[in-house]
């Protein structure tokens, strides 16, 4: 990897990066000061809307457009929420941004507000990183005092409230309606669309819903320019992402890329590839939703539309790489355990579809698969599939559908008896 | 008007219709068990999912709006196959215990399954144990393995009755229906939730395992308890020879009026009105003669208070005949005693006694607990209480009608002011110590058992048809009155002429012209 393309985490080297006094000597809150004294909000949306930077949590949608669904006019008050609920499987990226750089993600926050017209921003955080909420909050703190947050920031009588809020747990919570329902106080049940959160969100007003590395990559689109941002990454995905590499591999970690690096380097170059003696047995690519692709299939390039046409997903980037000495089989009883789990319960099947997966697996693990246990999986799989209330029951469809498909010879003898 | 095609067929329905309304109003029925119209779509149960053109995925029906040229699929093999999956999957878990179950033969999930699933089971693995027998309220039971998690229940007690007294708790799987900190539904319209589930997941003490839903004779009729005038179904059997013994009442459910009582009504009424047709009827004619009681026919008890009517008239032309009326007659009967005593015999005092007023609770149920005040005063009646002691010193003979004047202020006023009347008739649907005190008691027709119409308090006019007959010798108050109005021969040609409710009812509405429209 070549020091220049990292964006995001180019400081991360740093010690005391998350305290303002480092980030404003490495030139912090320059964008800010850039886009709130000299750009118009319309300027800074069409800014982001060029530099096509699309969502880092999973879904890969434009921020820029997504901003732009939200009514000018409204009599209504308008929220930004940042969903920094990392709860994907195999993606522990938001996390490196809000332990070592909390302030690039509220200057992210501070410009998005402002391209927007928001006085007033959450920050959604999972419950379990309590050391970085608690920075989060210092940092806020620190960016209060400064002038940044606050009202009238630098003197442009543009106001904006950034409040931290911890999650209690549940992956559900991640998804934008499912946390929109929790930060109300509510349990974390997904709501149906439409109306989208941007017409009718949070309390029922307006509101955008950014991932914590979307935002972060935001300072940088209005300093640089969003051509700049574009030729980083590709034409239609602009930028690096930040790669969680975990499993099998010599040097798991966090690896800032362009758009549209190979997996095969990915997981062979910048990851230190697998250990001695040991051989690829399959990669899931964008966090444990995504489905798992074989060791030919790797050579795929990591943007959004290139892993869609593998049949995968880029998801979050959460990349988890599975050698020959994992039997498949306890993959696929993880992936399956994992969204029964995690199944909010709400729609019929979702909750019933990932607990039948969940009690055939179990049960092939045990030993008592029976022949035809595979295709009932394959077909339970696809009767989730599109047909549930929130992306959950589509997380938990494509991994199951793809490992069954994939893998059946390595499931098979865990298929004993007849049907 | 938005323009759309469903199954083929071109539809025009009003802007801002769901798609599931306007199939409605096609006459296309979608399956559902989460969509209810008095309730904000939840799209939990995903049974509505429809094919629509240019969707890449299949669409809720119960929230998709209609938009113009829309294209709409609701039976096409994608959309079977949807419902197929999901009902594959609420039936894995659900225990089939249809045989001791409440609801089977009306739930909906045995419905479905015979339209859109008759799969073959492939669920292997353990079911989930749950609860099975959770009181969550007085009268209802909740099954947790019958639950499908439409979330009816919850979401009425939330947004209807504004009570929320259950919740959903748990995740995943382990997801159920529940009290909080288990403090039971005490919301005055917990039988609703009954109705509303739509499959056996919370049942009602006072039908569970009483009956089977296809014993049952459904009949439309409106509640008495108030004058509200809510419209019910009384669910019956109706007896010999479709099942042994007489006719019984099970259950009394809404009949959705969107101009009375939307889908919902009361548990006062609800409950009330079973208990009230099962108990302390009055089934015998009897003659207080002497010391013992007689039992008599029809023909000779009016026949002798005929009589006694007629040589009244005879000897005293100031009338002699009073009456104490309820506002639980119809509007028919009530009719025919004004034009009978009140303008055929000139009766020298017609006063009333109902059942004293009730709280009203703000929803459904209102203060005033007869169902025809309103059409009494419509009448020309005064519905002021009877002044006992001026009645017994003008009355030779008191007709009383319904069993309220037990219960009326003053104590017991009426027994002492009674005893100086002689001869007192008393027709009645229940007995209580009024009995004792006349001389006939002629038993009448609850309101579910007889037909006419009543006038709720807004002035609506609604019929009720006679849909369970507790005994053979009960009669409803219309064919009694019709009956003594020719043994008295008032000379009344048009009275000769009547034959039953309709026919009384032509005659008040060409009469008073507040009934001149057709109910």
């Amino acid at each position: 990897m070549s020091a220049a393309t990292k964006i995001l985490t180019r400081d991360f080297e740093l010690g005391h990066l998350h305290r303002i006094e480092t980030y404003l000597d490495r030139g912090g809150y320059r964008a800010v000061r850039k886009a709130l004294l000299e750009w118009k909000p319309e300027q800074v949306m069409d800014e982001v809307k060029k530099a096509s930077l699309r969502g880092r949590g999973g879904a890969g949608f434009p921020a820029g457009v997504k901003w732009s669904f939200v009514p000018q006019k409204t009599d209504k008050p308008k929220y930004l929420c940042v969903n920094a609920d990392e709860g994907e499987p195999g993606t522990f990226k938001d996390r490196y941004i809000l332990a070592h750089d909390p302030h690039l993600l509220i200057e992210g926050t501070i410009i998005a507000a402002y391209a927007v017209g928001i006085h007033l921003a959450y920050i959604y955080i999972r419950g379990e990183y309590e050391l970085i909420a608690r920075r989060l909050e210092e940092a806020l703190a620190e960016a209060g005092a400064k002038g940044y947050v606050g009202r009238n920031i630098l003197g442009t009588g543009f106001d904006l409230d950034v409040f931290v809020h911890r999650g209690a747990g549940a992956y559900i919570c991640g998804e934008e309606t499912g946390l929109l329902e929790s930060l109300e106080g509510k349990r974390g049940h997904p709501r149906l669309k439409p109306p989208f959160p941007a017409s009718v969100g949070l309390f029922q007003s307006p509101t955008v819903i950014n991932n914590v590395e979307t935002l972060a990559n935001v300072p940088f689109i209005v300093l640089n320019g969003a051509a700049w941002f574009l030729e980083q990454g590709q034409a239609k995905d602009g930028g690096t992402r930040i790669f969680g590499v975990s499993g099998a591999v010599n040097r798991p970690g966090i690896y800032e890329l362009p758009v549209g690096t190979s997996l095969r380097q990915i997981i062979f170059e910048n990851a230190g590839g697998l250990k001695p003696g040991r051989t690829l047995k399959a990669v899931i690519p964008g966090g444990m939703s995504s489905p798992i692709l074989l060791p030919e299939e790797i050579d795929v390039t990591m943007d959004c539309d290139s892993v869609a046409a593998a049949g995968s997903m880029l998801g979050s980037g959460g990349i988890i790489v599975i050698d020959d000495r994992t039997p498949i089989m306890n993959v696929l009883a993880k992936v399956a355990k994992f969204y029964a789990h995690e199944s909010c319960g709400q729609c019929t099947p979702c909750r019933l579809g990932t607990s039948w997966i969940h009690k055939i697996v179990k049960r092939m693990a045990a030993g008592k698969g029976k022949a035809d246990d595979v295709d009932t999986l394959i077909r339970l799989a696809s009767n989730i599939k599109a047909r549930t209330l929130c992306p959950l029951g589509d997380a938990a469809a494509m991994p199951i559908a793809a490992i069954a498909k994939k893998f059946r010879t390595e499931l098979e003898p865990a298929m004993k008896g007849s049907a | 008007m938005v323009k759309i095609v469903l199954d083929g067929q071109p539809l025009e329905v009003a802007e801002g219709t769901t798609v599931f309304k306007a199939a409605q109003q096609a006459g296309v029925a979608i399956p559902h068990f989460c969509y209810h119209p008095a309730f904000v779509p939840e799209g939990s149960c995903r049974l509505c999912l429809v094919a629509i053109e240019g969707s890449p995925k299949l669409e809720l029906a119960c929230s998709t709006v209609v938009r113009e040229g829309m294209k709409v699929a609701t039976q096409s093999p994608a959309v079977r196959a949807a419902r197929r999956g999901v009902l594959e999957f609420l039936l894995a878990e659900h225990p089939l215990d249809c045989p001791i179950c409440d609801k089977a033969g009306e739930c909906k999930l045995q419905d479905y399954y015979q339209e859109y699933g008759l799969t073959e089971s492939v669920f292997r693995e353990f079911k989930e144990k749950r609860d099975k027998k959770v009181r969550i309220g007085a009268k209802l039971i909740l099954d947790r393995e019958r639950c499908v998690l439409c979330t009816r229940c919850v979401r009425f007690l939330a947004e209807i009755t504004k009570t929320s007294e259950l919740g959903v708790f748990e995740r995943g799987i382990h997801s159920e229906v529940g009290l909080y900190e288990d403090e039971p539904v005490r919301s005055g319209y917990s039988g609703n939730l009954v109705d509303l589930c739509p499959v056996g997941a919370i049942t009602d003490t006072e039908f569970r395992f009483k009956t089977r839903p296809w014993f049952l004779t459904k009949g439309e009729s409106v509640c008495p308890l108030c004058s509200r005038g809510c419209n019910i179904f009384v669910d019956y059997h109706p007896g010999f020879p479709r099942v042994p013994g007489s006719a019984k009442v099970y259950r009394v459910r809404p009949r959705t009026n969107e101009a009375v009582n939307g889908p919902w009504i009361c548990d006062f009424g609800r409950y009330g009105l079973v208990e009230m047709q099962r108990t302390n009827r009055s089934d015998k004619l009897v003659w207080n003669k002497g010391d013992r009681p007689t039992e008599l026919s029809w023909n000779k008890v009016l026949t002798v208070i005929g009589e006694r009517i007629k040589s009244l008239r005879e000897r005293e032309s100031a009338g002699g005949v009073s009456l104490i009326l309820t506002s639980w007659l119809t509007n028919e009967e009530l009719y025919l005693v004004k034009r009978i005593f009140k303008d055929g015999l000139g009766a020298a005092h017609i006063s009333f006694a109902d059942p004293v007023p009730g709280p009203a609770d703000g929803f459904l149920l209102r203060a005033e607990r007869s169902p025809n005040r309103r059409g009494a005063e419509e009448m020309g009646f005064d519905l002021r209480p009877p002044d006992v002691e001026v009645l017994a010193r003008d009355t030779r003979i008191l007709f009383v009608f319904g069993p309220h004047l037990a219960g009326a202020p003053g104590g017991g006023a009426w027994k002492k002011a009674l005893d100086k009347i002689p001869v007192k008739v008393l027709v009645t649907s229940h007995l209580n110590e009024l009995a004792a005190a006349a001389d006939f008691v002629l038993p009448s027709a609850f309101i579910t058992e007889k037909s006419g119409t009543l006038t709720n308090g807004d002035g609506r006019v609604q019929r009720i048809a006679a849909v369970a007959r507790a005994c053979a010798d009960v009669r409803p108050e219309t064919q009694i009155l019709i009956d003594l109005a020719r043994e008295i021969r008032l000379g009344d040609g048009a009275l000769d002429a009547l034959d039953g409710p309709d026919s009384v009812y032509r005659l008040l509405a060409k009469d008073i012209s507040f009934f001149g429209g057709r109910p």
